[in-house]
């Protein structure tokens, strides 16, 4: 059986130049949940990694319950343990099974729009099956309102598929970062296998036949398949196309591609042997080229193991053991109240959704501009709208106008990956930092803006703008970009490249 | 006849569900062998499974003292390139 897939007849807008509309959901207008099949979409539409839409609204947790692994990973350090730090496979506690259950009671009760909870480590979950099973096993029984997700690196995947389909378990994440066993063994040094551990090209094989074989496994049982990959510049950037086909034919329904994250101090293989990320210009193009055979997902977080609210917040310092154990909670009574702030939101993102396609269709009748894609930064907590000042913003998210429309590209964290001593590093500050990260935006949507970071941010070439408080994302951006298109600020596209577009 | 484990460890559990002779326990600070359960895996396993699977270069020790896991071993980070990037970082 294959699931049907996002862009299974594309558009000529598709086959685009870069920088033009090249995905699903360009345009104001169609979400990329939109062209999924109703049954699909039905299970998507409250989850918040796996819809762009959704993830304004609900929240997600994680729990660590699994802290062994069966393979070694070159992006990933075991002895890493840091509060500062947000990125996978890092947790501050490790929860037995019955804590997991408690915290997760806990903070579903507290944050009602939590509506998905993962294991995702800080080890491989499928790698410590008693401790995973037990927490899914449990909370299907005493949280039914709470949909179970759990990632893997596949290695153990086809022996849990069977465990897995018993359970709450609509969504599986499959970490498969190359189909080629010689890449394999650039990014994988070993794997425990039979009893043995197993090095190089002959371990990366073993893992890469379990991974689609377990792939496979679960799309034949119904279960959604997400495939995370991790884009390392020189060693599986090239061949990540070929990912994204392969795993789109066999039927996974999203494909997410990340960008490496390494740094000497995290004592990884590839931050101390300084394997660089790709820039944001990298991982925007190679997402871009992914997504004519695939739907990309673009809105990840990466976040840590434990982590807790909606993405890019983590409130995980509310929900520590000994706080949990001091909550009194009763679950019926908060599964009501679930229900119904479920429903609100539910309607509330219908509604915005129906205003979005009427705007869109607006802007078709519109005369269609000539002018230049452009890049700008929004400061958002949620909800869709602009509602964040400048300097409060942990995150931004960027999107790219164009004639087309807008169109989410990606977030960038404020303050990279560290949130401790700001003037860590080279002394660069904060605002610095920021700024560094907004680089190839030329508009910043806040709020409100103070004076000196305004003009460090003109002085930057990126324009900032207060002027859209509250208002829907998608809108906001584009009366910004007509206005640069009305002031002769976007050069209309030489003749030449419009025609390839 | 028997492994160790030492302070290096990052209780990561890998270890305990692999032993094939019920030695490994979790323990405070960390996870620990039984001298008196462990038979180095023989007559079970060509290899010692704690070792095989163990993440830490130097946590697990052989009966001699020496680690079965040397250092680069299982990162493949040379063990001078890994000197040097950590005198860097305490040089901040």
């Amino acid at each position: 059986m294959q699931l049907p897939v996002l862009n299974d007849t594309p558009s000529p807008a598709e086959h685009g130049a870069k920088g033009g509309c090249s995905a699903s959901s360009c345009g104001t207008t169609e979400n990329q949940m939109d062209t999924l099949p109703d049954s699909i979409r039905e299970k998507v539409q409250n989850h918040p990694c796996y819809s762009e839409d959704a993830h304004h609204y609900f929240a997600r947790m994680h729990v660590a319950v699994a802290p062994a692994c069966n393979i070694q990973c070159h992006y990933c350090n075991r002895k890493y343990d840091c509060a500062n730090e947000s990125r996978p496979g890092v947790v501050s506690e490790l929860l037995t099974p019955d804590q997991a259950v408690k915290k997760t009671m806990a903070v579903a009760a507290t944050i009602p729009q939590m509506t998905v909870l993962g294991i995702a480590g800080p080890g491989d979950p499928l790698a410590n099956p008693e401790r995973t099973f037990e927490t899914f096993r449990r909370l299907s029984e005493e949280a039914p309102d709470i949909k179970l997700c759990v990632s893997t690196n596949g290695l153990a995947l086809p022996d849990a598929v069977e465990e897995l389909s018993k359970h709450n378990i609509d969504h599986v994440t499959i970490t498969i970062n190359t189909v080629d066993p010689e890449i394999g063994a650039k990014i994988y040094p070993w794997i425990f296998w039979k009893n043995k551990r197993i090095k190089g090209v002959k371990g990366a094989k073993i893992l890469i036949e379990q991974q689609q074989k377990g792939l496979e496994m679960l799309i034949a049982k119904g279960i959604l398949v997400k495939v995370n990959s991790v884009m390392i510049p020189g060693v599986n950037d090239e061949h990540l196309a070929e990912v994204s086909r392969v795993v789109k034919s066999k039927g996974a329904f999203l494909h997410n591609v990340m960008p490496l994250i390494a740094e000497a101090e995290h004592g990884t293989f590839y931050g101390v042997m300084g394997q660089r990320g790709p820039t944001p210009d990298e991982l925007q193009d190679l997402q871009d080229s992914c997504s004519g055979d695939m739907n990309m997902m673009r809105h990840c977080r990466q976040c840590r193991a434990d982590a807790v609210g909606l993405l890019g917040e983590d409130r995980g310092d509310e929900f520590t053991l000994d706080k949990i154990e001091e909550m009194d909670i009763d679950y019926q009574a908060a599964m009501e109240k679930r229900k119904v702030i479920h429903q609100a939101i539910q309607e509330e993102m219908d509604s915005k959704r129906l205003e979005k396609a009427a705007k869109a269709e607006q802007h078709k009748q519109e005369p269609k501009l000539t002018t230049r894609p452009v890049l700008m930064a929004v400061a958002t907590s949620g909800q869709g709208v602009i509602n964040v000042h400048f300097g409060h913003a942990k995150e931004f998210l960027i999107y790219e106008a164009s004639p087309e429309g807008v169109r989410f590209i990606s977030h960038r964290k404020a303050d990279q990956y560290c949130g401790g001593d700001s003037t860590c590093g080279d002394g660069e500050s904060v605002l610095q930092l920021t700024i560094r990260a907004l680089a190839g935006c030329e508009v910043v949507l806040c709020s409100k803006v103070g004076y000196e970071p305004w003009e460090m941010l003109e002085a930057a070439g990126i324009a900032p703008n207060g002027e859209h408080a509250m208002e829907p994302i998608g809108e906001a951006v584009m009366a910004v970009y007509k206005e640069m298109a009305a002031a002769g600020k976007l050069d209309a596209i030489p003749e030449a490249l419009r025609a390839n577009a | 006849m028997a492994v160790s484990i030492i302070d290096l460890c990052v209780n990561c559990f890998a270890c305990e569900p692999v032993c094939p002779s019920n030695a490994i326990s979790e323990q405070k600070p960390h996870f620990m062998v039984d001298p008196k359960k462990c038979t180095e895996c023989e007559g079970d396993f060509p290899v010692f499974q704690c070792a095989s699977i163990c993440p830490i270069e130097g946590a697990i020790l052989d009966s001699f003292g020496t680690a079965i896991n040397p250092p680069g071993s299982l990162t493949g980070i040379p063990p001078e390139k890994m000197a040097e990037a950590m005198a860097e970082l305490q040089s901040h």
